[in-house]
């Protein structure tokens, strides 16, 4: 029997069964879909609004201690929370994938795809060489008919807010023979040398010096790294990414990184598993179930983490009666049960949605509690999206959250269950 | 013909919220512009098909390959690829299907056909010419990996054979060898049967009809449901019996469990006992060593192999059983590939005008292969044409998993692709 099953192959998840594993712990991973890295921009945003502030937050860690106290941040020490990102940033590293940030203390301001400028902790390097720095002009360039990236209003928006800033359009027969060709397609295209070449022969004759050059995130879907290198070294001068609208290259970068680096560990990452079912004896899970072509299949672990994400990441349902309640183990929540108040009439209130703030309430061992605050299952772990008590849309924090809960909840699991003691 | 049904999958179409992340991981369209990719003929040209009229607006559907990487990788659970084998079938409808389809479709009769004679039929089909005459007459690409047939007798004339060698006992499972297995690689056969009678099983092996996907795949689905028909009145009764079906081929197993009975609407109650009783051999084997009771007198295997799992397998959600059984060999390590597919996805790869777009699909595999060495030996898959395709691209000899750990038990010679004989 395996030590712990990890329900969700999103962020939390995924850091969550590396930690464990390198703990010596065997691991398993099952998830329904791939489909939430999709939408990652790849970079690491850990605070970076406070519910009712319209200025982004400058320094998370000191803005943390404004969150109410049942926030999954307040759950763990801040030093533990930071080590955390440290961590995940060494093994990145490792994955050849590095991540940088201003200086461990404060948030950068990097480019949204629309070119507003988004509060991020850590990006990866390519993207945070595009951060707010009005000394250093900006190249702006895009792909004609290229969708969903449009240079000209990325760049109205940049200068608005004071960086300076140009835009230029290259034809889409730099990259793709072929139109109709999505920005992961575009990113493998890059991945051969000679679509490189054409790429720096294009900017070359629309770059000037001095500027630095902010490209749409396609540089390489696999070779990521040495893509980058190759433009800055023939280019001579700083390239940085931005990142796209789903399908988004970084996030799939960063998946496969800690997929391979699971795989290498030894753990099995299995997806199109949807669970169906599971069984408990008393106060412990015994397995849980999945939907395959014929019979359910069980798997059995010591111990459990929910990790399959909130209302976006696909771990809640709701019916059209009002009901709302946690996929997998019908956890309690504590979204408000009357649909009526999930949504303020704003959309985007500045107060947030109560909707998202619903989820999963754990304690200091982030084990999910009932009312009255005792553990529902004695070998059930939750982290990520699920968890009460975060807007992370709101806030920016879906990536800092999921890492810093996600290791929290690894450590918490390692260090309070005797596995060998269940292996019997 | 019976009108196509979409009820399943209709229920899926709603969800899909554009993302176009299908697209992006699709390996045919990444090859292609012939095709535009899942998103664009599945879920969004859905839309503009109606049930009342046998019309599709769409004929590159044909295109799709059915390796469901966009069913696995979808956030929202649209069933795309199950929507193209219906519009394919509702084109079969619509236009009738050319000889070609009619024929790869028809896997059971070639095998019979061929072992009447399999030396003869083995030149008639191999020698040059009449490969030429095959891809301008019928269209079926001439380089395309196609199986010869044994030439030392079927599956089933081994089994008469060494009917009293064959263990007894009162553990029974129901062995399912399906088309290929029977015609053209009876030793798949013959090393599951061994690794089945060393963990104390007797091995029934009932009489059964092709599982019919090969139709299927080629949108005939009357003919498959005649098939399907046929396996349910063999088999249920083992089912009922409570007797686990297994099968050595991940499609024939897949297309027992779901594929006939979800795609031709047979949800009668021995459908379903069928269904519910049927396992991949790896997946039943893993049942057993969970319960503690497969036997590990393993010898050391000293290989280094690269192994792929079908596409089909991904449609099981199962895993990777093969891969986990596989794990407990000593001395055996294994490559796990993420290729995508191998490209022939069945039949599709036979075909002339596709014959290159199935091994362009198929050169991220045959890459991964390659990268593993040149200390490798073999390369593994469950599935026998994706095998075939791999030896077709890689120029090494592929082997099913089932070989792999008969091998280990120390009762298959994998270079002859023979039992040793005690
Ligand atoms: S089944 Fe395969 S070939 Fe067909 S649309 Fe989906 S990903 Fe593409
Ligand atoms: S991945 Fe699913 S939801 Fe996205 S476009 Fe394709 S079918 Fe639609």
């Amino acid at each position: 029997m395996i030590d712990l099953l990890v329900l969700g192959a999103g962020l939390s998840g995924l850091v969550a069964a590396l930690r464990a594993a390198e703990e010596g712990r065997r691991v398993k991973v099952i998830a329904k879909g791939m489909g939430a890295h999709h939408w990652n921009a790849g970079t690491i945003d850990v605070l970076g609004y406070l519910a009712g502030d319209e200025q982004p937050v400058e320094a998370p860690w000191t803005a943390m201690a404004r969150l109410e106290d049942d926030h999954p941040y307040q759950l763990i020490e801040r030093d533990a929370a930071r080590a955390a990102l440290t961590w995940f940033q060494t093994l990145t590293a490792r994955c050849g994938l590095g991540y940088a940030g201003a200086d461990g203390e404060r948030n950068m301001l990097l480019p949204s795809p629309a070119g507003a400028w988004r509060p991020v902790f850590l990006a990866p390097a390519a993207q945070a060489g595009g951060e707010a720095d009005a000394g250093r002009p900006m190249l702006i360039v895009g792909l004609e008919g290229m969708r969903d990236f449009y240079p000209h209003f990325i760049v109205r928006n940049l200068t608005a807010a004071g960086q300076p800033a140009r835009a230029a359009t290259l034809p889409w027969s730099v990259v793709s023979a072929a139109r109709d060709r999505n920005s992961v397609q575009l990113a493998a295209l890059l991945d051969e040398p000679a679509a490189q070449q054409r790429l720096v022969s294009a900017l070359k004759l629309v770059a000037q010096p001095g500027e630095r050059i902010g490209l749409p995130a396609i540089l390489g879907l696999h070779r990521h790294t040495e893509v980058m290198a190759a433009l800055q070294r023939e280019l001579k001068c700083p390239v940085f990414e931005i990142p796209t609208l789903p399908p988004s290259v970084p996030g799939i970068r960063l998946t496969t990184a800690l997929r391979h680096e699971l795989e290498r560990r030894g753990v099995r990452v299995e997806v199109g598993m949807e669970v169906i079912g599971f069984h408990a004896e008393g106060d412990a899970i015994q397995w849980v179930e999945t939907a395959t072509s014929a019979r359910p299949l069980r798997h059995r672990a010591a111990a459990y983490l929910l990790a399959t994400g909130g209302v976006l990441g696909g771990g809640f349902s709701s019916d059209p009666g009002g009901r709302f309640w946690e996929t997998i183990f019908d956890l309690p929540l504590t979204v408000p049960q009357d649909r009526t108040q999930w949504f303020r009439p704003l959309f985007l209130d500045p107060q947030g949605q109560p909707a998202f703030r619903g989820g999963v309430s754990v304690d200091s061992s982030f084990q999910p509690v009932d009312a009255d605050g005792r553990p529902v299952y004695a070998n059930l772990w939750a982290a990520g999206g699920a968890l009460a008590h975060a807007d992370p849309i709101l806030e920016r924090s879906l990536e800092g959250i999921a890492i810093v809960t996600g290791v929290a909840a690894a450590d918490a699991i390692v260090r309070e269950r005797d596995f060998e003691g269940v292996r019997g | 013909m019976a009108p196509i049904s979409w009820h399943s999958v209709d229920l899926s179409l709603d969800e899909c919220i554009k993302c176009n992340i299908c697209t992006s991981y699709c390996p045919v369209s990444a090859v292609t512009d012939l095709f535009p990719g899942p998103k664009y003929v599945g879920p969004q040209a859905q839309r503009f098909r109606d049930p009342d009229q046998a019309t599709s607006p769409d004929h590159s559907v044909d295109y799709c390959s059915g390796c469901r990487v966009c069913n696995e990788v979808c956030p929202t659970g649209v069933k795309i690829a199950e929507l193209n084998a219906r519009a394919r079938a509702e084109i079969v409808a619509d236009k009738g299907l050319p000889l070609r389809n009619r024929l790869l479709g028809r896997n059971e009769l070639l095998g019979k056909l061929g072992s009447f004679a399999p030396p003869l039929a083995n030149f008639g089909l191999h020698n040059p010419l009449s490969r030429f005459l095959a891809e301008k007459v019928m269209r079926i690409a001439r380089e395309a990996p196609l199986p010869t047939w044994s030439t030392t007798g079927t599956f089933r004339d081994w089994l008469k054979r060494t009917a009293k060698e064959r263990r007894k006992s009162d553990k029974k499972v129901v062995y399912y060898h399906g088309c290929a297995t029977m015609y053209y690689e009876p030793f798949i056969g013959k090393a599951a049967v061994a690794v089945m009678e060393h963990n104390g099983f007797e091995v029934i092996v009932p009489e059964q009809n092709c599982c019919g996907l090969p139709l299927l795949s080629n949108g005939e689905f009357g003919a498959a449901r005649n098939y399907h028909r046929g396996n349910v009145g063999k088999l249920a009764g083992f089912a009922r019996a409570g007797l686990p079906i297994v099968g050595t081929s991940t499609s024939c197993t897949l297309t027992l469990k779901e594929e006939a009975p979800e795609l031709l609407d047979m949800d009668d109650e021995s459908s379903v006992q069928l269904k519910m009783a049927t396992w991949d051999i790896f997946e039943w084997l893993r049942e057993l060593h969970e319960a503690g009771d497969l036997r590990t007198d393993f010898r050391t295997v000293d290989l280094k192999l690269p192994y792929h799992a079908p596409c089909q397998m991904r449609a099981h959600r199962i895993g990777k059983p093969a891969l986990e059984i596989m794990a407990l060999i000593p001395g055996l390590e294994i490559a796990e590939s993420h290729a995508r597919c191998c490209g022939i996805a069945g039949t599709y790869g036979y075909k002339v005008e596709k014959y290159q777009i199935a091994m362009d699909v198929g050169a991220e595999l045959f890459d991964f292969v390659a990268a593993q060495g040149d200390g490798v030996t073999y390369s593994a898959c469950d599935s026998e044409t994706c095998r075939w395709q791999l030896e077709h691209g890689t120029d090494l000899p592929s082997r099913h998993p089932i070989e792999i750990l008969a091998a280990a038990y120390g009762l298959y010679d994998l270079d002859r692709r023979d039992l040793i004989l005690a």
